[in-house]
């Protein structure tokens, strides 16, 4: 189980722009196990061609480029990419903008970012020049957490190849760091900090592509949507996404063709059928194996399912583990990483954290605990400064639902995994 | 207009207070904090909103006219 995994199928168009063209492999906190060599600028450039400038008519070209291949953020709602864009361009005028890379990759099972920037550092470095050209940026910024060493290295190795190497009409870039906690890598957590504040969710009512870093209209992007920025400067499509498929201990980093379908991407990296999979990470849903033959990991199809691949997180439940009890502990998890700012996520996180940890252990109340986690969520959701309680509140909500037998049989003090296993 | 009670819930220390004077906009959840109806103000929500906009010891209400942040 989970040993060999074989280079996704792909035909050798697909072959040529795909960002990691095999898989990556990581083991609990460990550094990456992977035949991929880091690139470096040579490489990179021979690999995928040369960065186009995108200044003057360029940019405007660049912004409909990024409309066309229609692409979307990683924060979560995968918005369109080219809404952003739009909105620091008219708010710039003079003032000039600021654009950040987040590379604070806050999921704890989630490695797609940290794998981008320790082997594909230049693919990010190329889109967040592009961004800072198009959009008459100021200032370049890259957001990492602070312990994360190994990217930070790979970083300013890249950086000095830059510079010694002759990309010298680029513009400067900094990197900047945020404490190692979940919520750190949230963009309004970003932007405060910047500002000289607390790397924490600020409660905003103009958006920080209007009003951002130190007043001045900011575009954060995840790493990979930047490195997908390189890509279509150049020309490419988006036809792949970045996802890190989680088991036990094992993380595994693919970059899978869209029309992929969630079974075989997770049967792919993992080589067995788990018997549920948390759907975008630890804020996301539930959904049982047998529901997800026939949804492609394409956002328009995860959407149609309800479902959305957020931060590219498909977290696998082994057979003969107890959904709910995992479920009790990501959420005991996401409580402890509130933010302790806004009342609803503060003290509403934490009683359905342990309602479902009562649930998860069996007893004659089980489901009374069940109705009362799905009233709370429903006061809980939407409540929030950032989304941190609307992915937790998902998480659990989805769990009763896919785990419903599981939920009864619990109130009888049996456990359908458990006995399934013996 | 389109005229709306909006808390800024990283002020809010769930005091109450609001759900007293706009008893028809504001109710508490579990934990204390207003849940305020998204509803656009009307004469009479609009006076008790202001009431609560002005008694709020933590200053986290206010009321957003399409969109733009304004006082009380």
């Amino acid at each position: 189980m989970r040993t060999a995994v074989n280079a996704y199928p792909r035909t050798a168009d697909q072959f040529e722009s795909t960002m990691l063209p095999r898989p990556v492999h990581y083991f609990g906190t460990g550094g990456a196990l992977t035949e991929l060599a880091p690139h470096t600028l040579r490489e990179h450039r021979q690999h995928f061609g040369a960065r186009p400038a995108c200044v003057g008519a360029a940019a405007g070209k660049l912004i409909d480029r990024i409309e066309q291949a229609r692409l979307t953020g990683r924060g979560g709602a995968h918005l369109p990419s080219v809404v952003k864009w739009r909105a620091v361009r008219a708010a710039a005028g003079t003032r000039g903008s600021i654009v950040v890379a987040n590379g604070a990759e806050g999921e704890p099972d989630s490695r797609k970012d940290v794998a981008l920037l320790e082997l594909r550092p230049h693919l990010i470095l190329d889109g967040l020049v592009c961004a800072a050209e198009a959009l008459g940026a100021r200032e370049a910024i890259v957001w990492l957490h602070e312990n994360a060493h190994v990217s930070r290295a790979a970083l300013s190795r890249a950086l000095t190849e830059r510079t010694s190497l002759g990309e010298p009409a680029e513009p400067a870039i900094r990197i900047a760091f945020g404490p190692d906690a979940y919520l750190s890598g949230e963009s309004g957590a970003v932007v405060r900090a910047l500002s000289g504040g607390p790397a924490l969710p600020a409660f905003r009512t103009v958006p920080s592509a209007v009003k951002g870093v130190d007043g001045s209209p900011t575009l954060v992007h995840n790493v990979e949507t930047l490195a997908r920025v390189a890509q279509v400067a150049r020309g490419a499509a988006c036809a792949s996404e970045l996802v890190t498929v989680c088991i036990d201990e094992t993380r595994i980093v693919l970059d899978v063709p869209t029309d992929a379908s969630l079974h075989t991407v997770v049967s792919h990296a993992i080589g067995a059928h788990p018997s549920a999979v948390l759907v975008g990470g630890w804020g996301g849903s539930w959904r049982a194996w047998p529901d997800l033959a026939k949804i492609t990991i394409a956002e328009p199809s995860l959407r149609a399912h309800g479902l959305s691949l957020g931060a590219g997180v498909l977290h696998a439940l082994p057979r003969g583990v107890c959904g709910l009890a995992r479920a009790a502990e990501i959420a005991r998890y996401l409580a402890a990483q509130s933010a302790q700012q806004c009342g609803p996520c503060q003290f509403g996180l934490t009683a359905v954290a342990d309602r479902m940890t009562e649930l998860a252990r069996g007893g004659r109340r089980t489901r009374r605990d069940a109705a009362r986690i799905t009233a709370w969520a429903d006061e809980i959701r939407g409540r929030g400064a950032c989304h941190h309680p609307d992915g937790a509140v998902r998480m659990v909500v989805s769990a009763l639902e896919v785990f419903a037998d599981d939920v009864a049989a619990h109130g009888r003090g049996r456990c359908l995994a458990r006995r399934g296993r013996s | 207009m389109k005229r709306r009670l909006r808390v800024d819930i990283v002020a809010c220390d769930g005091v109450g207070i609001c759900a007293h004077l706009a008893s028809g906009l504001v109710r508490v959840d579990s934990w204390g904090y207003p849940i305020i109806e998204a509803h656009q103000l009307t004469r009479t929500t609009g006076r008790q909103a202001r009431a609560a906009v002005q008694a709020c010891p933590r200053r986290a209400l206010f009321i957003e006219s399409d969109g733009v942040m304004g006082g009380p």
